[in-house]
C-alpha cells in the first residue's frame, strides 16, 4: 500500500497582522494558494510557521481553520511538538477531534532525552490516538538528539500507527540506516525530508519532502519532484542546485526572509513573532535582487 | 587544462612487522594486490594507512615506494596532513618532486582552528605545489573544526590549484551548497566522497570515490561505483545497502587489518596507540563478514 504522505508537501507559514495577532484571512488565503498550485498535502505549524511562538489555544484554532479550509482536497496534518509533552499529547488529542488526517511530532525539546525516553514518548504519544503519526528526526537542532534505526524499527515494530519520518539529519549513512531499517518492517512507511532534499534522498528510498520554500517557488518544488521521480538525475541537479540557493536565502533567519520573499512575490503575509526578526525593506530588496538572479520572478506565480 | 580526476581511489592500510617497522615486502604486494583488484588510482598514507603514527620522515620513505612500486601504472595523491603548516606544506612539496598526482590534506591536527586559520592554513599547503590540491573534510576525526562552502569559495580565489573536497560529513547541506556555488567559479571543481557512501554525494554531484574498504571487498566497492558514475542510483541502492552493513564492521585500522588477514592477506597489527582486534573480536569479525566477503578475493 502506497503512503498518502508523498510528494512535496507544504508547511504554511502564519500570516500575523501588525500587531502580532493571527490573521484569519491570510491564512486562508495561504493554503488555497498551496492546494491550487500542486501542494499534495498540508502540513501547520512547523517551526518555519512559527509554532514555538503560537501559544497553545492559537495552535488549536488555527488547525481547526486548516482542516475547515482544505476541506478534504488534500491530507491535513498537524504539528503537535511542544516544549510540554502535556501540551503535545493535548494538541494530538485535538488534532483527532477536528479531523485532521494525521500528526507530526519532533523528539521532545531542551532535555536531550535518551533513547528510551524518546521511545517512551512517542509510545505514549502514539497510543493515545488513532490518527497516524510521522515523527519528526533533528539531530543538528537538538543536540545530537536522534531517532537512529534501531529505535525506528522498535517503533515501528509495536506501533501499527507510526507511519512516516520527517528525516532532517540531511546526512546520507543516517538517512540510509533508518531507510534500510524501516523500509523491510514497513514498506509504506514515508521516508520524508525535513527540506527539499529529494536529490540525495530518492535513490535512497524516500518519497517527498515537506518544503521550504514553496510559498515562493512552487512551480520549483513540482519540477524536482517530477526529475527524482523520472530518475532523470541531471535535470534533478540542475533544479537541487537552484533550490539550494533559495534554501541559502531563506535559512538565514529563517522564516523571517521567507516572509520577506513573499512580499516580493506579491503574497504578503505581515511580520515575524519575536525573538525572530522581521524582514526589513533593506532585505526584502536584496531579497528581491537574488529571486531576480535566479529568474524566480518569471518562473513563478505573483500574487494569491 | 584537463581536469584530473581521481575515480575509484584505493586507500591502502600501512603493513608493519612484528617489530612494528614499515614492512615493504608486504607493502610492495598490497600495492600490486590494489592495482590488479580495480584501483583507478592510489591515496596515501591516509588515516586508515596509520598516517599519523608515521614519522616524517617514514611517510616520504612510504611515498617514495608507493611511486616507485606504482611506475606510472595508475596515478598516486599524497596525503600530507600536519598540526603545522610548515610541516605539511613542506610534505607536498616533497611528494611533487618525488612525482605524486595530487595532494590531499586536512585541517590541522589539535589545534581547532577558526576559519580565517583553516585558510591559511590550507594557502599554505596549496601553494607549495602546482600539482591539484584536494581539501578532506572529515568532521568526526577532527571535533571543533569546520570546514563551510563559504571557506571553500574562499580558497577557490587564493588558490589556483585548488581542485576539490574529498568528504566525509556525509552532510547534505555541505555538499549541495559547495557544488552549486563552486561550480559557479571553478568549472572542473571537484566532489569526491570520501567513504563508501557514496549514492548520495553522486546524486549531488561527486565524481570519485576514496575508499578503504577496497582493500577488503574490491569487487562490490567497484559495483557500487560503477552504478554511481552512471548514474543508476535507484539500482546502486543493494550495493549501496551492503557496502554500509560492512561499513559498520570496518571502520577503524583494526578491524581493517583483521579483516585483511582472514581474508590471507597479513598486514599486521596497528600501531599503539591504536589497538588491535583481540582473537575473540577478530573470529566474530570474520563470522560477520563471511556472506558478503563470499566473492571477493582472497591471499595475494
Amino acid at each position: 500500500m502506497q503512503n498518502k504522505f508523498r510528494g512535496v508537501m507544504q508547511s504554511p507559514i502564519t500570516p500575523l497582522k501588525d500587531d502580532y495577532s493571527l490573521d484569519l484571512a491570510t491564512f486562508e488565503k495561504v493554503l488555497d494558494f498551496h492546494i491550487r498550485t500542486g501542494a499534495p498535502a498540508i502540513s501547520w505549524p512547523h517551526h518555519k510557521g512559527e509554532s514555538l511562538s503560537l501559544t497553545i489555544a492559537e495552535r488549536k484554532r488555527f488547525a481547526e481553520a486548516a482542516v475547515k479550509v482544505v476541506a478534504g482536497r488534500v491530507p491535513v496534518t498537524i504539528h503537535v511538538s511542544a516544549l510540554a509533552v502535556e501540551d503535545t499529547m493535548a494538541l494530538a488529542r485535538h488534532a483527532q477531534a477536528i479531523g485532521a488526517d494525521g500528526i507530526l511530532a519532533i523528539t521532545p525539546y531542551f532535555w536531550t532525552p535518551t533513547r528510551e525516553a524518546i521511545h517512551d514518548y512517542f509510545v505514549r504519544l502514539c497510543t493515545s490516538i488513532e490518527l497516524p503519526v510521522l515523527s519528526y528526526n533533528s539531530p543538528s537542532y537538538l543536540a545530537g538528539v536522534e531517532i537512529t534505526g534501531e529505535l525506528m524499527s522498535r517503533l515501528i515494530e509495536r506501533l501499527p500507527n507510526f507511519v512516516g519520518v520527517k528525516e532532517a539529519s540531511f546526512n546520507s549513512e543516517k538517512f540510509l540506516e533508518i531507510s534500510r531499517v524501516a523500509l523491510s518492517l514497513r514498506p509504506s512507511f514515508a521516508l520524508l525530508t525535513g527540506v527539499e532534499f529529494l536529490l540525495p534522498s530518492v535513490p535512497l528510498g524516500g518519497v517527498g519532502s515537506y518544503s521550504a520554500a514553496g510559498s515562493v517557488c512552487p512551480n520549483l518544488c513540482a519540477a524536482l519532484f517530477d526529475a527524482c521521480m523520472a530518475s532523470e538525475w541531471a535535470r534533478a541537479r540542475e533544479l537541487q542546485y537552484k533550490m539550494t540557493r533559495l534554501w541559502h536565502l531563506f535559512k538565514d533567519q529563517y522564516p523571517s526572509s521567507l516572509k520577506g520573499g513573499m512580499v516580493i512575490m506579491g503574497r504578503p503575509v505581515g511580520p515575524t513573532r519575536p525573538p525572530l526578526p522581521t524582514a526589513t525593506k533593506e532585505r526584502q530588496a536584496f531579497i528581491r535582487k537574488e529571486l531576480e538572479d535566479m529568474g524566480i520572478l518569471d518562473s513563478e506565480p505573483h500574487g494569491w | 587544462m584537463s581536469v584530473f580526476e581521481p575515480g575509484l581511489v584505493h586507500t591502502p592500510v600501512t603493513p608493519f612487522t612484528h617489530e612494528q617497522r614499515i614492512d615493504y615486502e608486504l607493502f610492495g604486494k598490497l600495492i600490486e594486490f590494489h592495482l590488479r583488484n580495480g584501483a583507478d588510482c592510489l591515496a596515501l598514507p591516509m588515516h586508515v594507512g596509520e598516517s599519523v603514527s608515521l614519522t616524517d620522515d617514514e611517510q616520504r620513505k612510504l611515498l617514495a615506494f608507493a611511486i616507485k612500486q606504482v611506475n606510472g601504472r595508475v596515478p598516486v595523491i599524497a596525503h600530507t596532513s600536519d598540526a603545522g603548516s610548515a610541516i605539511a606544506a613542506d610534505r607536498a612539496r616533497h611528494a611533487q618532486d618525488l612525482g605524486a598526482a595530487a595532494i590531499v590534506a586536512t585541517t590541522p591536527y589539535y589545534w581547532t582552528p577558526p576559519p580565517h586559520m583553516i585558510i591559511e592554513h590550507f594557502a599554505a599547503i596549496g601553494a607549495a605545489v602546482s600539482i591539484p590540491f584536494f581539501v578532506y573534510n572529515s568532521p568526526e576525526e577532527m571535533p571543533g573544526t569546520r570546514i563551510t562552502a563559504d571557506l571553500c569559495l574562499k580558497l577557490i580565489d587564493r588558490l589556483p590549484n585548488f581542485a576539490g573536497v574529498v568528504d566525509l560529513s556525509l552532510d547534505w547541506q555541505f555538499m549541495i551548497e559547495l557544488l552549486t556555488y563552486a561550480k559557479r567559479k571553478r568549472e572542473g571543481f571537484q566532489l569526491i566522497a570520501g567513504t563508501e557512501h557514496m549514492v548520495s554525494a553522486s546524486a549531488i554531484g561527486a565524481s570519485g570515490l576514496f575508499s578503504p574498504l577496497a582493500g577488503i571487498a574490491p569487487k562490490l566497492i567497484r559495483r557500487l561505483y560503477e552504478s554511481c558514475r552512471k548514474d543508476q542510483l535507484l539500482e546502486a541502492r543493494t550495493a549501496q545497502e551492503a557496502v554500509a552493513a560492512l561499513r559498520q564492521h570496518l571502520k577503524t585500522s583494526g578491524s581493517l587489518k583483521a579483516a585483511a588477514r582472514a581474508l590471507g592477506r597479513d598486514c599486521g597489527v596497528p600501531r599503539p596507540p591504536l589497538q588491535a582486534l583481540d582473537a575473540e573480536a577478530t573470529r566474530a569479525l570474520a563470522a560477520a563478514l563471511e556472506g558478503t566477503l563470499r566473492d571477493e578475493p582472497r591471499g595475494w
